[in-house]
């Protein structure tokens, strides 16, 4: 991909990804379904995952699986009203960009 | 490297930081390691590159303040994957960036000691990094020569009473067993005393005499075993004295004088 990606868009990502699971999910999962995405290497997540800690957009909890406790993240309330700013701030974005592009057409 | 080792080495780089933060580091990759699963841990391993780097990503995310992280200034993920231009090696020499913030405070003249006495070493110019240990040495030179000055009406009377006291002390615990012994040995003489007392008594009185002669034979023998342990509590103690007064003598001179 030629597009950098910024902070504030590797926090939206970060966000959908946890939020699509229910339950929680953990960190090497998370750092498998951004790489689906976007090409980011392995030590970048946890600082993100700290700070959406730290900012309550996330919070953790630790579940017994395969005789070890292993951290799970889980979007918050306040991790939900963040996640859909940026799909509102991504949607207007990306349909200014797509006008540009493709001249009035939006998908 | 393996997995063991990389942890290890986190671990030991994130000493400076909050133990919560080092311990939700630690637990964060070793549940990676765990999850990606043993057949995957040198590829791993080789993915996040170094402890160091890992670490300085740890670190920096900490150190950043809010606004500025908002604005998402410092790194940029490209498809290149995350970079940041701090963590990037520069080639300056170590030496280089020293020298010149060295120029930077020449030229601002914002650098000058305001006691006489320094400015000249200081206008002197050309000596470069080796000054301020310079300056710092002679200030304690300065400082150790008014310590003496100011200290010594104080010092040496101290120091003096200090040193009569001790010797006093050691005086009088060599006095105190003496006594003892001359005590034990004044025991044993007044027994054998009191025996011969005892003996001449027996021609006009007889029970006299033999209650004399008692008494003589028990405190002579309670003196002499006073006398016998008396001298050997002294060999036992004089010489834990000795080497007592020895080591206080030795104790400022430790390190220089003795090895």
């Amino acid at each position: 991909m030629v597009f950098n990606t910024g902070a504030a868009l590797l926090d939206a990502i970060v966000l959908a990804v946890v939020s699509q699971e229910e339950e929680g999910t953990y960190g090497y999962k998370i750092t498998q379904d951004v790489r689906k995405a976007i090409d980011v290497s392995e030590s970048t997540l946890y600082p993100v995952l700290r700070r959406l800690q730290k900012d309550e957009c996330l919070e953790v909890y630790d579940r017994q699986f395969d005789g070890r406790n292993r951290r799970y993240y889980k979007t918050t309330d306040k991790g939900m009203i963040q996640l859909n700013l940026y799909r509102t701030e991504w949607k207007n974005y990306s349909e200014k960009i797509n006008e540009l592009f493709e001249g009035g057409v939006t998908v | 490297m393996n997995r063991i080792e990389f942890m290890t080495e986190l671990a030991a780089l994130l000493q400076d930081i909050p133990v919560v933060e080092r311990q939700e580091a630690m637990k964060y990759y070793n549940d990676y390691f765990d999850d990606a699963g043993e057949e995957n841990e040198h590829q791993v391993v080789e993915e996040l590159e170094s402890p160091a780097k890992v670490a300085a990503t740890i670190k920096a995310d900490l150190n950043i303040p809010e606004e500025e992280r908002k604005n998402g200034i410092y790194g940029e993920y490209s498809e290149t994957g995350y970079r940041d231009t701090r963590f990037e090696k520069k080639n300056v020499p170590v030496g280089r960036t020293v020298q010149s913030e060295e120029n930077r405070y020449q030229e601002s003249g914002g650098y000058q000691y305001h006691t006489g006495q320094y400015q000249e070493a200081e206008s002197g110019g050309s000596y470069g990094g080796e000054e301020p240990p310079k300056t710092n040495s002679a200030l304690k030179i300065v400082l150790i020569i008014a310590i003496i000055l100011i200290g010594a009406p104080v010092i040496f009377p101290v120091a003096l009473a200090a040193a009569v006291v001790v010797f006093v002390c050691v005086l009088a615990a060599f006095l105190i067993f003496l006594s003892v012994v001359i005590a034990s040995v004044a025991v044993a003489i007044t027994g054998i005393v009191l025996f011969c007392t005892g003996i001449m008594a027996l021609i006009p009185e007889i029970a006299v005499g033999l209650a004399l002669i008692g008494t003589g034979l028990i405190l002579s023998v309670l003196g002499t075993i006073g006398t016998i342990a008396g001298v050997k509590l002294c060999i036992v103690v004089f010489p834990g004295i000795i080497r007592g007064i020895v080591w206080i003598c030795r104790k400022p001179f430790h390190g220089k004088a003795v090895a």
